[in-house]
């Protein structure tokens, strides 16, 4: 089974809340596991609030597209902003301080996710790409 | 997110409902930074019925921290749901909040304090 969902989300504080509501539906209609919802709506919603940020620099202008898709194994998801790429920067990135005040989302992203991949697409824009299990990894205690 | 404010004790206590994400933490900032600006600088947050919290909301919580701090004040917070209490636990903020299982406790602790 495959489905997917593709939506373009204005540059605009709002938007959050409009991809969290879309994105909690979704993974409700493919009877996602909560826990693994979370954490992917958590990374999701990191890389979507980066893609603003840091891509677009709050233009209003650009979008942020988020591509969804889930099959019987894992579920993914593509965000995409419309800035000038961001690798070197994403590379660099320092450690956050306990006391920061930003930059803890990529963490989440590499803890939470087992795969996370970062592009600079066509045109200048940089595609963050997530992809957790349908299921939890099963722990065996031996 | 909704976000009520209640006077208990001489503690500002807020009541949030709903996701702390960029949009919510911003609207949540300036809800506290008035209440400092009227002289209130205990202030409670029951987060009962905050469902998600993302590094946005993380971060104004941390920066309502500072601006508390700075005011000479005291700023706890309570009944953290187990995703909310996980992603504070990993990010190691679990230390640096004062942190109480119930807003009860953390208004109690506010007396005890003001009692020594």
């Amino acid at each position: 089974m495959v489905a997917d969902f593709t939506r373009i989300y204005p540059t605009e504080a709002g938007s959050e809340a409009r991809l969290i509501d879309d994105l909690s539906a979704f993974l409700a209609q493919h009877r996602i596991d909560a826990q693994i919802g979370h954490h992917l709506t958590l990374c999701v919603s990191e890389a979507f609030t980066n893609a603003m940020i840091h891509g677009n620099k709050w233009d209003r202008t650009k979008s942020v597209s988020v591509h969804l898709s889930v099959n019987d194994a894992e579920v993914c998801a593509d965000i995409t902003d419309q800035g000038t790429g961001g690798l070197t920067s994403i590379a660099r990135r320092p450690r956050p301080g306990l006391l920061a005040e930003s930059g803890r989302g990529v963490d989440f992203m590499y803890r939470y996710c087992a795969g996370v991949e970062f592009a600079e697409v066509e045109g200048g824009g940089l595609r963050v790409s997530l992809r957790v299990p349908r299921s939890r990894t099963k722990h065996v205690v031996k | 997110m909704e976000i009520s404010v209640k006077e208990k004790g001489g503690v500002t206590v807020l009541t949030l409902n709903g996701r702390l994400d960029l949009a919510s933490g911003t609207t949540l900032k300036e809800q506290v930074k008035a209440q400092l600006k009227k002289g209130n600088t205990m202030i409670h947050l029951n987060l009962a019925q905050v469902d998600f919290i993302n590094s946005s909301g993380l971060g104004a919580l941390v920066s309502i921290m500072k601006e508390v701090r700075l005011q000479k004040g005291r700023f706890t917070l309570s009944n953290l749901a187990t995703y909310v209490q996980e992603i504070f636990e990993i990010t190691q903020l679990s230390h640096i909040f004062e942190i109480f299982a119930t807003e009860e406790e953390a208004l109690s602790s506010f007396h005890t304090a003001v009692a020594r």
